[in-house]
Order: C-alpha cells, then sequence, then structure tokens
C-alpha cells in the first residue's frame, strides 16, 4: 500500500510539473490547438478562431490519465483498490500542484501581470484560455476536479488492462515467440528460397519506384535530404562506427565535394560546365584527397585528441570557403548558384527522377557498405575500434586501415555533397556548419554504431521526423528533443543495433541449429 | 643442431631512470618450450613486449631466424611469424569467437578492400578457406559449437583458448603465451599444460612463454630462463634451476635460502 502511494504521488508531482512547465511554454494552447484539429471543432468568432475549451479539457485530461497509469504501472498483482490509492495520490498531487500554478498565475495576470516579459509566449489571449476564460479559482478548482478524476480512472484502467493481459510481459513473450518462428529451419528456407527472395525484392522496387511519383514535390525534397544524409551517414559510418575513429569534421569532406560539384559545373565563378557524370567524379576524388591530406597527419592520434582536430578541421574549410583570400575561387560568402542538373538527353531531371537517383545511389552505398563490412577488411577495421594495440599486434596496419576507412568516408560525404549541391542548385558556406557533422554523427549513433539499417532509420527519424512534427510549429525542437532522450533511454544501444554475422560451418546442412545447443 | 628461434644480445629497456631489463641475453632454440620466471617486477613482460615488437628495446639486437627484428612494428613483427596471448585476456570483445579467429589470420590474406566489393573468385575461395580453418582452429582450441557467441560472452577458460587460437591463426612459428594458466584451478591448469605441450608436438613451433605456476614450468619446460630486478640470474634446465642458489634466493630472500641448503640434505632422503 506504501509503495502504491509513494509511486502515485512521485508520478503525479512528476507529471504536474511537466504540465505546468508545458503550460509556461505555451505548448498547453498548442497542444490543445493540436486535438482542435483533430477533431475539427474550431469555432469562429470575428476575427480570430476561438479554441472550445473542452480541448484544453481534453488534453488535461490526457495528462490525468497518464498519472494514473503510471502510478499503477508495473504493479500486476497488488490488490486493486492499492492501485486505485496510488491514482488518487497521483492525482491529487499533481492536481494541486497545477491548481497553485493555476491561481496563482491567473491572480497575478487578472492584476495586470503581463507575462510576455519573461515567457514570451504566454499571451493575454493564451492566459485567458488557460483560465478557461474565467476566474482563477474556478480554473483552478476545475483543473483540480480534472485531474483527481482522470488521474484515477487511468488507475482502474490501467488496473484493468492488467487483469485482463499481463500486458508487458505478453508482448515481451509475443516478441519472443515471433524471433524463435524466424529462426525455425522452415521459417530460414523460405527466406532463403530464390523465388521468395525475388519476390520480396521485386515487390520493393516496385514500392521504390512508384513512391516518388505518389508523393509529391515536398515529400521528395525532403525524403531526398533523408537520402543524401543516408549516405553521408554510411560514409560517417565506416569512419566511427567501424573503424572507431571519433572524426568530427566529417563536414569538410561533404563541403568539398559540394563546391568541387558546384565550381565544375555553374557558368559563374569559373564557368567550366563539365560533363555531370565527370564532376560528380571530381567531387569523390578530390573530397577522397581532402581525406588523405587529413588523414596522413593525424591519425596517429586517438580517441578526444581525434575529435578535436578534425572538429577544428572541419571549422577550417567552412571558413576557408568564405575567406577574402578564396572569395575569388569560391565566390566567398554569398555562394555558387547555378550548379548543374542532373539531365537525361537533354531533359532537365524532374524532382521524380532525382528521387530515383538517390534510391539507386543510397541502395548502392548499403550494397558496398555491406560488402565492406563483412570482409578481410571489414573485421579489420572492427578489431581496431575493439583494442587497436592489439589489432596492430595481430598483424594490421592499424594506420594503414584507418586511413582507408577515412578516404571511403569521405568519398561517400563527396558523393553526398555533389547531390546535396546539384541538387539545391545552390551552395554556400553556411550549408557546412558544425550542425552537419552534429547531425550525422547522431544519425550513427542514435541508429546504432556501425549498424547498415541502424544509419536509415537514424536518417529517418532526425531528418525526416523533424518535417513530420511541423505541425508543431516552434516547438519542433522540443518535442524532437524529448523524443530523442526517450529513445536513448528506451533503447541505448541504438534504433537498430548492428548484428554479429553468424558464420555456418561448411560442408554441413545449412540449417541445422548448431550453436544453439552448446551450454555456454 | 637446432636453430634458435630467438637469438638476442644485451637487451636493454629503461622507462625514465628504471631500468625494466639490463643486457640481457636470450636464446629461444627451434622447437622448444622456454619459460621466463621471476619475481613480480622482474621483467619478464617487459622483455615479452621488446620481443613481440610493443616496445623498442634502448640497446641490443633481436634476431629471429636469424633475421634482426628489433624496431620492428607489432604488425610486421607478427606478419614474420611471432604471436602472442596477454597476461590479461584481450580479446576483440564485441566480437564473435570466429571473427577473433578470422581476424588472426589477417597477415595470411591478401585479398584488398575492393575485392570485398566485387566478390571476385579469387576472394571468395580464400574467405572460404579461411572460414574452414577458423572452425578447425575452434575445434582445435575445444570450442566447437561456440563460433557464434560474442568474445566477451565466454567462460575465462574459454576466453584463454580463443586467444590462443586467434594467436595460432597466424601460424605463427613462435608463439609467446603470457601467463597461460592464470586464474585457473588446478583441473584446468593440468589441462593447459597438456594442451601447451600438444601445441608444440602437433604444430611444429616455438613456445616461449611466462608462468607463475612452478608445477606448470617445471613440467613443460625445456628450459627456463629467471630474471630479477631486470637482470638474468640463472638458465638452464628445469633441474638445473630447481637447485640453483641465486634463483632461491631470488624468491625467498637469502635467509630461506640458506635454511633450504641444510633442508636439502635431509630432501634427498624422501626423494
Amino acid at each position: 500500500m506504501m509503495t502504491s502511494l509513494k509511486k502515485g504521488l512521485r508520478s503525479g508531482i512528476v507529471f504536474g510539473i511537466v504540465f505546468i512547465f508545458l503550460m509556461l511554454i505555451g505548448f498547453i494552447n498548442v497542444g490543445s490547438n493540436m486535438i482542435g484539429d483533430l477533431l475539427g471543432n474550431m469555432e469562429n468568432l470575428g476575427e480570430e478562431a476561438r479554441l472550445p475549451v473542452s480541448n484544453l479539457l481534453i488534453f488535461s485530461g490526457l495528462f490525468g490519465l497518464f498519472t494514473g497509469i503510471n502510478a499503477r504501472k508495473d504493479e500486476g498483482d497488488g490488490k486493486w483498490w492499492s492501485g486505485i490509492l496510488g491514482g488518487l495520490a497521483g492525482g491529487l498531487a499533481s492536481g494541486w500542484l497545477v491548481w497553485l500554478a493555476v491561481w496563482g498565475s491567473g491572480s497575478l495576470y487578472m492584476q495586470g501581470v503581463d507575462f510576455r516579459t519573461y515567457l514570451p509566449n504566454l499571451g493575454p489571449e493564451r492566459m485567458r484560455y488557460l483560465l478557461f476564460y474565467s476566474t482563477p479559482e474556478a480554473a483552478a478548482n476545475t483543473y483540480l476536479t480534472y485531474f483527481i478524476l482522470f488521474s484515477l480512472a487511468g488507475s482502474v484502467l490501467a488496473w484493468a488492462v492488467s487483469a485482463v493481459h499481463g500486458l508487458k510481459r505478453g508482448l515481451t513473450r509475443a516478441k519472443e515467440s515471433v524471433t524463435q518462428w524466424l529462426d525455425t529451419k522452415t521459417v530460414r528456407q523460405i527466406f532463403d528460397n530464390k523465388w521468395v527472395l525475388a519476390v520480396v525484392m521485386i515487390t520493393v522496387a516496385a514500392l521504390l519506384y512508384f513512391l516518388p511519383l505518389a508523393w509529391g514535390s515536398y515529400w521528395n525534397y525532403i525524403m531526398g535530404t533523408v537520402a543524401i544524409y543516408i549516405l553521408l551517414g554510411l560514409g560517417l559510418n565506416i569512419i566511427v562506427g567501424y573503424s572507431g575513429q571519433l572524426v568530427l569534421g566529417y563536414v569538410a569532406f561533404f563541403a568539398t565535394g559540394a563546391y568541387t560539384f558546384a565550381l565544375l559545373t555553374s557558368p559563374a565563378p569559373h564557368g567550366i560546365e563539365l560533363n555531370l557524370v565527370l564532376a560528380v567524379g571530381l567531387s569523390v576524388l578530390v573530397s577522397t584527397l581532402t581525406g588523405l591530406l587529413l588523414g596522413l597527419p593525424i591519425l596517429n592520434l586517438r580517441g578526444d585528441y581525434l575529435a578535436i582536430v578534425t572538429l577544428g578541421f572541419g571549422e577550417i574549410i567552412r571558413i576557408l570557403i568564405r575567406s577574402d583570400l578564396l572569395t575569388p575561387l569560391t565566390n566567398g560568402p554569398k555562394g555558387v548558384t547555378n550548379v548543374g542538373q542532373p539531365n537525361w538527353f537533354g531533359q532537365v531531371f524532374s524532382d521524380v527522377n532525382y528521387m530515383h537517383l538517390l534510391m539507386l545511389l543510397v541502395l548502392a552505398g548499403l550494397f558496398v557498405a555491406k560488402r565492406l563490412k563483412d570482409s578481410r577488411t571489414g573485421r579489420a577495421w572492427i578489431a581496431i575500434r575493439e583494442d587497436q594495440t592489439v589489432a596492430q599486434a595481430t598483424g594490421i596496419n592499424t594506420y594503414g586501415y584507418k586511413i582507408l576507412a577515412l578516404l571511403l568516408g569521405a568519398a561517400f560525404a563527396g558523393l553526398g555533397g555533389a547531390l546535396f549541391a546539384s541538387r539545391n542548385q545552390f551552395t554556400g558556406p553556411e550549408d557546412f556548419t558544425l550542425m552537419v557533422s552534429v547531425n550525422v554523427l547522431c544519425i550513427v549513433i542514435v541508429g546504432g554504431m556501425g549498424s547498415l539499417p541502424g544509419v536509415v532509420v537514424g536518417a529517418f527519424v532526425l531528418k525526416g521526423l523533424p518535417e513530420l512534427l511541423r505541425e508543431l510549429a516552434d516547438y519542433r525542437l522540443l518535442a524532437f528533443g524529448a523524443l530523442l532522450v526517450l529513445m536513448m533511454i528506451i533503447r541505448p544501444e541504438g534504433l537498430w543495433p548492428a548484428k554479429r554475422t553468424r558464420f555456418r560451418r561448411l560442408n554441413r546442412d545449412p540449417y541445422e541449429n548448431g550453436a544453439a545447443e552448446v551450454e555456454v | 643442431m637446432t636453430q634458435a628461434a630467438i637469438y638476442s644480445r644485451g637487451i636493454t629497456k629503461c622507462f625514465g631512470g628504471l631500468t625494466a631489463i639490463d643486457n640481457i641475453d636470450l636464446i629461444v632454440p627451434e622447437h622448444s618450450i622456454s619459460s621466463i620466471i621471476g619475481p613480480n617486477g622482474a621483467g619478464k613482460t617487459t622483455l615479452f613486449n621488446c620481443v613481440s615488437g610493443f616496445y623498442v628495446p634502448d640497446k641490443g639486437e633481436i634476431h629471429f631466424f636469424g633475421q634482426p627484428i628489433e624496431g620492428f612494428p607489432t604488425h610486421k613483427i607478427s606478419e614474420l611469424g611471432i604471436a602472442r596471448t596477454y597476461q590479461n585476456i584481450r580479446l576483440f570483445s564485441e566480437m564473435t569467437a570466429i571473427e577473433n579467429i578470422l581476424v588472426g589470420q589477417h597477415t595470411r590474406m591478401q585479398s584488398i578492400w575492393v575485392e570485398s566489393i566485387l566478390h571476385n573468385p579469387r576472394y571468395l575461395r580464400e574467405e572460404k578457406a579461411a572460414l574452414q580453418q577458423a572452425f578447425d582452429l575452434l575445434d582445435f582450441v575445444g570450442l566447437s559449437g561456440l563460433g557464434d557467441t560474442p568474445a566477451h560472452n565466454l567462460p575465462y577458460g574459454a576466453q584463454r583458448r580463443l586467444e590462443i587460437a586467434r594467436a595460432l591463426a597466424s601460424q605463427p612459428s613462435l608463439l609467446l603465451l603470457d601467463e597461460p594458466t592464470a586464474g585457473m584451478n588446478p583441473q584446468e591448469t593440468a589441462e593447459m599444460t597438456a594442451f601447451i605441450k600438444n601445441l608444440r608436438d602437433s604444430r611444429q613451433i616455438t613456445i616461449l612463454l611466462i608462468e607463475h605456476d612452478m608445477r606448470v614450468v617445471m613440467d613443460i619446460s625445456d628450459q627456463i630462463t629467471v630474471l630479477d630486478y631486470g637482470v638474468k640470474i640463472a638458465e638452464g634446465k628445469p633441474a638445473e634451476i630447481q637447485s640453483n642458489q641465486r634463483v632461491i634466493e631470488a624468491y625467498l630472500g637469502p635467509g630461506a635460502a640458506a635454511l633450504s641448503k641444510k633442508f636439502k640434505r635431509k630432501k634427498t632422503h624422501y626423494a
């Protein structure tokens, strides 16, 4: 009983504080707005659309529900009333906190204090809405009642769910049985069958072909960005994920690729207007050379030192590009415009063609990265990541392999840069800030170090999700940050962690489960 | 006349003001099992590190089958045919057992990164042969069926054996074992001792080891080198070392050594 009370109180305090925080930054209004959008119940009162109070009540109610559910969490075998008690405690705690906050801020507002001085998102209109267009006391009491009622409802709901089925346990069991089923002989034989594989491949190919046609140009633009970031992620994954060298200046190679391509194909400032395929090849080459120039002197450094040096290198490239010294060469801060666009026998690529090209390149990149990983080279890289000293004593030329990783990573970045410049029709020094390096590194880490599907998932989450969250307007980054924190708590090893390759003994039935039977 | 696997003269290595090993001559005959013993801090591991290239000796020369190797980077030395294990196990812990052995074969493979993308016949042939050999080695060290287990999930004894398998994968002609039986119970120690003997006989390699367990050392060594404070104080067959006064002094102190002299007269009685 005491534990459920304690749990309820804790959950109530946490959710109460979160609610107050969201209220102060004006997110409660945005949330209610979204519910309004969802229900389609905007009332039009003259000039400005006014939201019905019910939406705010729904929003607060949801909070109460979470409080209750959280208070009851992981307590499948407790008595039914102890959970209710927890829910009640949670509701009371959060309710009173919110009561205080609403009553306090409401009274101040009534006395004419303008919160916008400190909290720019809490204007009078929003304040009035938060007070249900009535007095602070009445509003505070409504919140309190609501939180208690819904917290109770939440705890009952949680109890009901856990009573019907140990939900969490059930989920785990279901997941286990699916994994086991996927590992059985029959299923594996199905997936290894050539025809099945062909059908799957054709379906995927068709999907990839038709999706850009259906999406429209806005989504093609966003997905194009995601694809370019997948390429960048694949490259950095070779450097950071495989060989374990923390390179923070990855943007330098991206910038080199983009600028090489732009300067070679744009009419100004040089007017070279080279053949595009050749220009892409040269961009990759120049990026690779940049990688070599950077790698030769610094790859003897380890860990933090390497990170700092490469960090500086990334910034140096950007500053050089916009410097007065190189302005005749690079067009300085103005950037390069009218970058060459790919064409097919004179016909300029549409956004759909472009998307198809990017998809092909991403698939090719995945193929290359996958084959590298499973080879002598890939094993050498991973050995270096695990223990560099021992790797060298095992016969691996660590310096050479680290340089190779950097070169291949830089080549990927050069390709990405060329595509980026070509698609945007523009490239300027401000496209290549430190944030690009950080973003790509985040893709590798959030996806799962050294994991190829991880890079893809990571790129979608980090570059695609912010676009999906555009609905949240100013709160996009807040929600995004919260999501990232949540993800790292739930899956610290990454969204799709790397799996170790499994080797099967030669000249044996490949579906025999030899390894599973041996006790460890 | 057997050739010397390791022939070294006057190896000296200092760290700051401390002379870790001082003017050591070490000769390891081919196909022998030689041991280096000595109290803690005597410089055994430093000597090992000089031979395997982790340290560059300040003075002296080391010849490996007649070829001078001092100052070579470790991967070159590994390529020439010296492999080692470590006092505290250092496997590639996130990699599976098989992958660890495959990494060990690195120097004996030729394919480059382009080939791994193209999957040309030579690459495929080489990978297949390497995998076959890795499984054979896994069986040889008695870890059959644990190939897909990540190294850090293996039990302690298995990790030791996997480390030896990784070292053997580079087809060395000289194997350096740094305390192979450390932390093992008597049963495991006996197994490891038999294993090392079998290793030398079946693979025709030379083994140099550091060991603290005197029963193991006396049992398997053809030749023992004793270090104390960085200086070689004795060298010879197990029986010679057992009765060497300086060795007993180094281990037990001069008083105990004197005592043991008296005791020895009686000891013949029991023997």
